[in-house]
C-alpha cells in the first residue's frame, strides 16, 4: 500500500485523502466515546442497579429485572390514594380509626374452572426480622374489618400464548377494609387474598408484593402505604424498624448522627494538628526535622494491624497503669475509652498523610510572600495564624473534604472501638450489623437501602468538589 | 544564635500535638507490638517472655498458613490483573476528547464509596440467585447471538477494507470509520435475525454457582499454595472492579504526556498497534507502573475490610488474610485471646509490606526513574 505514496497525488486526490483521514478521526472519537460510555456503565452499574433494586420488595428476585412495580406511575397514584384513605396521609399512609380503604383485585378464570370468591384476610404479620422483631407492635389485624366482596366486572378475554390461545374471563372483585371503633394509628395494613386453584392473579389496585402458595395467594405488605411509604418502603423501614429494644430510638438515625459527629470532630482535629505540624516542618529549621519527616513517611507504611494491638490497649487501660490508676481516668473515662466516640477520635487523630499534604503546600508558598506581608519581629504564631493559614485555604479545603470522606467511610477503627451498644456505632459498622441480622434471612431490601443512604453524603460531596478528590489522588500517590 | 534557638522552641511547640500522637500511637505502639510478639500476653494476665515461640508456632498454625497463602495470592493476582487492565483500558481511551470530566466522575464512583457499601452490594450480587450468576447465564444463553454478530462484523470489515484498498486508499484492518459502519450494520442485522426468529438464544440450565458458602477452590483440587478459594476470588473480582478506575485515570494522565510523534514515527516504521503498545506505551508509562504496582501491593497485602464484612457469609479459612488473622487472634470470640501470637502475625505482615516497598524502591532506582 505504501508504495502508492511514491506516485505524486493530484490536487483532487490530495483533498479526497484529507477528507478520508478526517472521517477516520471522527470515527475514532466516536468509538472512544462509546467505549467510555460502556466503561462508565460497567463501573456505575452495580451501584445503580443496587439503588434501583433497593426499591424492590425482594431484591433477590430471580431473574433480576428492572420492571419494578415501585417505579410504575399507576402504583404511585394508587399508593397515594390508599394512604389518604387509610390515615389521611398521602405520603406515608397508615391505618387510622375511621378509615375505609377501598381495594380491587382481578383474576383470570380459564374456561372450565369454576368461579369462586377469593378469601381476603388481614394477617398478623411482623415487619421483617432482626432488631425490629422484638419490639411490641400493634397489628392492623386486630382492628380491621373486611367487607363483603362485590363482583365489579366479569368480561370474556382471550390470553394469547405461544402454545395456544387461552379462553376464559377476567373477574374483578371490590371490597373495603374498615377501621371501626377507637384504637391506635397503625403504620401498616398487610393483606392476603387467596383464590381457588386455577384462578390466576392479574392485577389489583396496588401490585401484589409477592405471590405465594403457587400463585394462589396475592400478598401485600401494605395496602395503605402512601406514595413514599410505597416507593421508598425499604428506606422508611431502615429508619422505623431498626430501633433499640430498650429505648425505641431509631438506631439508623443515631448512626447517622454519630458518623457526622465523628467526621466533624476529626476534620477539626486534623486541620489544626496537620497545619501546625506542616508549618513547622516546611518553614522552620531545627534539629531533628529530617528525623521527624522520616517518621511521617515511615509511619504511613506500617500496617494498621501492627499498631492496633497497643492502641486498643491504650484506649482500654490508658497509656500506663500505676496501681490501677491510669491516665485515662483523668479524662473521666474510668472504664476506658472503648465504645466511645472520644476514644475513636483519639485513636484516629494521628494522620501523617495530612501532615505531609500541609507541608508540601506550605513549601509551595514562596517565602517572600510571607515575609513581605509581615512586619519584622512578628512571632511564628502570628505568621502562621495571620499570614500563612489564610493563604492555605485551598489546601485546608481539600484536606477537609478528604478527611470527611475518610472519616465517613472509615471501617477498621470504628469496627474495633465501637462494639456495643448498638446506638454508639457509626454508619458503616451499623450497616454491618444490618447485614448480620437481615442478610441471614435474605431481607436484602433493608441492607441495600441502608447502603445507598450511607453512600449519598460522599457522592454529593464528590459531585460538588470533584477537583479536590482528584487532587487527593495525586497527593496520596506521591507527588513529583 | 538566639533566633535559631527560638526557632527550635517554636517548631517543637507547633509539632507538640502531632509528636505526642506519634509517640503514643506509633512509636510506643510499634515497640509494644514487637515486645508482645515475644510474649504469651492474653489481654488479661501479665505477659511472660516466651522468646521466638510465637514465630515458630505461626508456621504450624493452619489458620496462619491459610492467611499467608490467601494474602500472597490475593496481592499478586489482583495487582497483576488490575494493573494490566487499567493500562489496556487507558491505552484504548487515550484520546483527547471533550467531556471527559463526566466520564471521570462516573469511573471514580466505586472508589469513593465506603468499603462497606461496595462489599454489601457485591455480597448481594454474589448470592446464589444474584446478579453475577444471572449475568453468567445470560452470557451463556446469548453465545449464538454474539458469535453471529462478531462474524457479521468481521465479514463486513474485511469486505470494506478490501474495497477501500482497491480504491488505493491506505485502510488498515482496524480502520475506525469502516469499523463504525461494520458495527452499526452488524447490530442492525443481528437484531433483524433475532426478531424474525432465524437466530435465537440458547437454552441453558440456570447458573447456580456458589460463590460464598463453599470451601472449593480454583482450580479445584490444586496444591495448597496455588489454590484460590472461591470466596476469595469473589473478593478479588470486587477489588479489581473498585480499583481499576483509579489506576486507569493515573495511566491516562501519564499517557496524555507521551508525544504523539512517537506513535507516528513508529507507524511509519511499520509497527502495528500491538507493537506500539509494547514498544512505546509500556516503556513510557513505566514510572506510573511502578507507582501503581507499589500502591496496589500495599493495599492488597493489607486487605481487611472485605473479610470482616463477609463475616459468616463465607468460611473463615477461605477468606482469611494476614490482617484479618491478627484481628482474629486478638478477638477470637469465645476462645482466649492470643495477643502474642497476633503480634507475631502483625510483625510478619509489616516485614512483608516493607520488603515490597523497599524492593520496588530499589527497582525504581536501578531503572533510573
Amino acid at each position: 500500500m505504501r508504495a502508492d505514496a511514491a506516485a505524486p497525488l493530484s490536487h483532487a486526490e490530495q483533498r479526497a485523502l484529507e477528507h478520508w483521514q478526517a472521517r477516520r478521526r471522527w470515527a475514532r472519537a466516536g468509538l472512544v466515546y462509546a467505549l467510555m460510555l460502556a466503561f462508565a456503565i460497567v463501573f456505575v452499574g452495580p451501584l445503580l442497579f443496587a439503588t434501583l433494586s433497593s426499591l424492590k420488595t425482594d431484591p433477590l428476585e430471580y431473574p433480576p429485572t428492572l420492571a419494578i412495580p415501585q417505579l410504575q406511575l399507576r402504583n404511585w397514584t394508587a399508593a397515594a390514594q390508599l394512604g389518604q384513605a387509610g390515615a389521611g396521609d398521602r405520603w406515608f399512609g397508615g391505618f387510622a380509626p375511621g378509615a375505609v380503604v377501598p381495594f380491587e383485585i382481578s383474576y383470570f378464570v380459564p374456561d372450565g374452572v369454576a368461579l369462586s370468591e377469593p378469601e381476603v384476610v388481614v394477617p398478623r404479620r411482623r415487619p421483617g426480622a432482626g432488631l425490629g422483631a422484638v419490639l411490641a407492635i400493634e397489628f392492623a389485624a386486630d382492628y380491621a374489618t373486611v367487607s363483603e366482596l362485590e363482583l365489579r366486572a366479569d368480561v370474556p378475554v382471550t390470553i394469547e400464548t405461544p402454545a395456544e390461545d387461552l379462553r376464559g374471563r377476567q373477574v374483578t372483585y371490590a371490597f373495603t377494609i374498615a377501621y371501626e371503633g377507637e384504637g391506635p394509628v397503625i403504620d401498616r395494613l398487610p393483606l392476603d387474598v387467596t383464590a381457588d386453584l386455577g384462578m390466576r392473579y392479574v392485577e389489583s389496585t396496588l401490585t401484589a408484593s409477592r405471590l405465594e402458595r403457587r400463585g394462589r395467594t396475592a400478598s401485600f405488605n401494605d395496602v395503605a402505604p402512601g406514595l413514599l411509604g410505597y416507593v421508598l418502603r425499604n428506606y422508611v423501614r431502615t429508619f422505623n424498624e431498626v430501633r433499640s429494644p430498650a429505648t425505641r430510638e431509631s438506631l439508623f438515625l443515631a448512626w447517622i448522627g454519630n458518623s457526622f459527629t465523628f467526621a466533624f470532630v476529626r476534620i477539626v482535629v486534623t486541620l489544626v494538628i496537620a497545619s501546625m505540624a506542616g508549618y513547622a516542618l516546611a518553614r522552620l529549621r531545627f534539629r531533628g526535622r529530617s528525623l521527624i519527616f522520616m517518621l511521617v513517611l515511615f509511619s504511613q507504611m506500617v500496617p494498621l494491624q501492627v499498631l492496633f494491638i497497643s492502641n486498643y490497649l491504650v484506649l482500654r487501660d490508658g497509656i500506663v497503669t500505676i496501681d490501677g490508676f491510669t491516665l485515662s481516668s483523668l479524662w473521666g473515662y474510668p472504664g476506658g475509652m472503648l465504645n466511645s466516640l472520644t476514644g475513636l477520635v483519639f485513636v484516629t487523630a494521628l494522620n501523617a498523610g495530612a501532615v505531609f499534604i500541609m507541608k508540601q503546600f506550605f513549601e509551595s508558598i514562596p517565602r517572600e510572600v510571607e515575609e513581605a506581608a509581615m512586619i519584622d519581629g512578628a512571632s511564628h504564631w502570628r505568621r502562621y495564624w495571620n499570614v500563612v493559614l489564610p493563604m492555605a485555604r485551598p489546601a485546608l479545603g481539600a484536606l477537609t473534604i478528604l478527611t470527611f470522606q475518610g472519616a465517613w467511610n472509615d471501617f477498621f477503627w470504628p469496627f474495633i472501638v465501637l462494639t456495643s451498644p448498638e446506638r454508639i456505632k457509626t454508619l458503616p459498622i451499623g450497616l454491618l450489623s444490618f447485614r448480620n441480622t437481615y442478610g441471614a434471612v435474605g431481607d436484602w431490601g433493608l441492607i441495600l437501602a441502608g447502603a445507598v443512604l450511607s453512600a449519598i453524603p460522599v457522592i454529593i460531596l464528590f459531585v460538588v468538589f470533584q477537583r479536590y478528590f482528584l487532587e487527593g489522588v495525586s497527593f496520596g500517590g506521591g507527588k513529583e | 544564635m538566639g533566633t535559631k534557638r527560638a526557632d527550635a522552641v517554636a517548631a517543637y511547640l507547633f509539632l507538640l500535638p502531632f509528636l505526642a500522637l506519634l509517640t503514643i500511637f506509633f512509636l510506643y505502639a510499634s515497640a509494644r507490638a514487637v515486645y508482645f510478639s515475644f510474649t504469651d500476653y492474653d489481654l488479661f494476665r501479665p505477659p511472660n517472655w516466651v522468646g521466638l515461640r510465637n514465630y515458630v508456632d505461626l508456621f504450624n498454625d493452619a489458620l496462619f498458613l491459610s492467611a499467608l497463602r490467601n494474602s500472597i495470592l490475593f496481592a499478586i493476582i489482583v495487582t497483576a490483573v488490575q494493573t494490566f487492565l487499567a493500562l489496556v483500558m487507558a491505552a484504548v481511551l487515550n484520546q483527547r476528547v471533550r467531556g471527559i470530566g463526566f466520564f471521570r466522575a462516573a469511573f471514580y464512583m466505586p472508589s469513593i464509596t465506603s468499603s462497606v457499601v461496595i462489599t454489601l452490594i457485591f455480597l448481594w450480587m454474589f448470592q446464589r440467585r444474584g446478579l453475577i450468576n444471572y449475568l453468567g447465564e445470560t452470557v451463556q444463553r446469548s453465545v449464538p447471538i454474539v458469535l453471529a454478530f462478531a462474524a457479521i462484523v468481521v465479514a463486513l470489515q474485511v469486505a470494506q477494507v478490501a474495497w477501500e484498498r482497491r480504491r488505493r486508499l491506505p485502510a488498515a484492518w482496524t480502520d475506525p470509520a469502516l469499523l463504525v459502519v461494520s458495527l452499526l450494520v452488524a447490530g442492525g442485522a443481528t437484531w433483524l435475525l433475532v426478531t424474525t426468529g432465524v437466530l435465537s438464544a440458547r437454552e441453558v440450565p440456570p447458573v447456580d454457582f456458589i460463590w460464598l458458602q463453599t470451601r472449593d477452590t480454583i482450580p479445584s483440587g490444586a496444591p495448597f499454595w496455588l489454590a484460590v478459594p472461591i470466596p476469595l476470588a469473589a473478593i478479588m473480582i470486587q477489588n479489581v472492579f473498585t480499583t481499576i478506575p483509579t489506576f486507569m485515570l493515573m495511566y491516562l494522565a501519564a499517557l496524555q504526556d507521551v508525544p504523539k510523534s512517537l506513535y507516528e514515527a513508529a507507524a511509519i516504521d511499520g509497527a502495528n498497534a500491538t507493537a506500539q503498545f509494547f514498544r512505546i506505551t509500556i516503556p513510557s508509562v513505566a514510572p506510573v507502573t511502578f507507582l501503581v504496582l507499589t500502591l496496589s501491593m500495599i493495599g492488597t497485602l493489607q486487605m481487611f475490610d472485605q473479610v470482616a464484612i463477609f463475616g459468616d457469609a463465607a468460611p473463615l479459612r477461605s477468606v482469611v488474610t494476614l490482617a484479618y488473622f491478627v484481628y482474629n487472634r486478638m478477638f477470637p470470640g469465645a476462645q482466649t485471646p492470643e495477643v502474642g501470637f497476633a503480634a507475631a502475625g502483625a510483625m510478619f505482615l509489616a516485614v512483608l509490606t516493607l520488603v515490597v516497598v523497599l524492593l520496588q524502591r530499589r527497582l525504581v532506582r536501578s531503572e533510573g526513574y
